[in-house]
């Protein structure tokens, strides 16, 4: 790759791992999930920083051209991450759907049982 | 000493029917208590059971029917209650029935027992696609459990507390053919009972279009996770 798309490619990663940084400090992005792009877009620079990992990967994946299996390990990549998204979601959805149903059962067991109510209100304050 | 009976009625927006099942249920089943999951109705549902002065279990938003139904297998687990019958809010099944299925599982050594549509008369009339889906998951249950179950997908069963702990711990879609798999895999005896069901005159199914496609693979996914399931179970032991 030339100096100029090396050039172009490091600084894009700087970018981008700037604007990871400044979303884990605006609390809208969690350290772990910042953690994850952050070693993808650092692993993108490296490889493409250094000549002798960009020669030697088509010949590891059996690809014919860097580009092609630059674009093998992004596929890869974005594949495992969905899925992990999608496991994120469904833990976050379960918890959510048993907060939903244990908020409905105390509040029917509170009404049919008013001590109920009282330990759960001094348990509160 | 009596069983202690629970029915579960998962309700969403069923204000036109609600009154009438409840006032029937009283009637026709009057020892057995009753509770309705308001699985975030928008319409007076709610306000209907709370003047009724009926056990109402007041989801804060709209969940799932599965998840709906599930509450209330909580609820009747957490109150210890014998059995639970789950039963429709849109007027399809008929409160005389659920006395009959109690009966059915008292009298028999059955776990779970299903009101059935297509066991005995099979006048139930359903759309082409639906009925199709119904025969293939009939005869997948023959296939895998070795019983053929007639009506996978009915919504009105009732079942004993052993069983209903096994449902709520497992993976839950909407207690059809993936419980009945789980729980027949662990030995729990099933038994269908015809009974008559309706016509929706108000309201909305809870099957889309999009379910067509969708309900049968993660039918068919959950089936497998719950042979999965077994399998893990049965290496641990």
């Amino acid at each position: 790759m030339s100096l100029q798309g090396i050039l172009f490619i490091d600084l894009l990663g700087l970018g981008f791992m700037i604007w990871l940084l400044n979303l884990v400090r605006t609390k809208k992005l969690y350290i772990s999930y910042a953690a994850i792009w952050f070693l993808a877009v650092l692993g993108m620079m490296i490889l493409i920083s250094v000549p002798a990992f960009l020669n030697g990967l088509p010949q590891l994946v059996g690809a014919t051209y860097p580009a092609s299996a630059i674009s093998l390990l992004a596929f890869i990549f974005i594949f495992v991450i969905l899925i992990f998204f999608s496991v994120q979601l469904s833990i976050i959805s379960t918890r959510q759907t048993e907060l939903i149903q244990a908020m409905a059962i105390k509040g029917l067991l509170e009404q049919e049982d008013p001590a109920n109510q009282k330990i759960s209100h001094s348990a509160n304050q | 000493m009596s069983a202690s009976v629970l029915i579960i009625i998962p309700a969403y927006n069923e204000e036109k029917t609600i009154t009438s099942i409840l006032t029937r249920l009283r009637q026709e089943a009057p020892d057995y208590d009753r509770v309705v999951v308001n699985d975030g109705s928008k319409d007076a549902t709610g306000k209907i059971v709370t003047d009724l002065g009926e056990k109402q279990l007041s989801l804060p938003c709209n969940i799932g029917y599965g998840h709906a139904l599930q509450t209330g297998l909580k609820y009747g687990l957490v109150q210890s209650y014998d059995i639970v019958v789950s039963m429709d809010a849109d007027g399809q099944h008929q409160p005389e029935d659920v006395p009959r299925l109690v009966k059915a599982l008292q009298e028999s050594d059955a776990d779970l027992v299903i009101g059935s549509r297509f066991c005995d008369t099979g006048s139930y009339n359903t759309p082409i696609n639906r009925r199709l889906g119904q025969i293939f998951f009939s005869y997948l249950t023959q296939l895998l459990v070795g019983q053929r179950i007639y009506d996978t997908s009915s919504g009105f069963k009732a079942l004993k507390s052993q069983a209903c702990k096994v449902i709520i711990n497992g993976n839950f879609m909407d207690f059809h053919l993936e419980s009945i798999v789980q729980l027949s895999l662990r030995k729990y005896k099933i038994i269908e009972v015809p009974v008559v069901v309706h016509e929706r005159k108000f309201g909305y199914s809870m099957h889309s279009i999009a379910s067509v496609f969708h309900y049968p693979i993660k039918t068919i996914l959950l089936t497998v996770v719950a042979f999965m399931d077994a399998f893990v179970i049965r290496r641990s032991r």
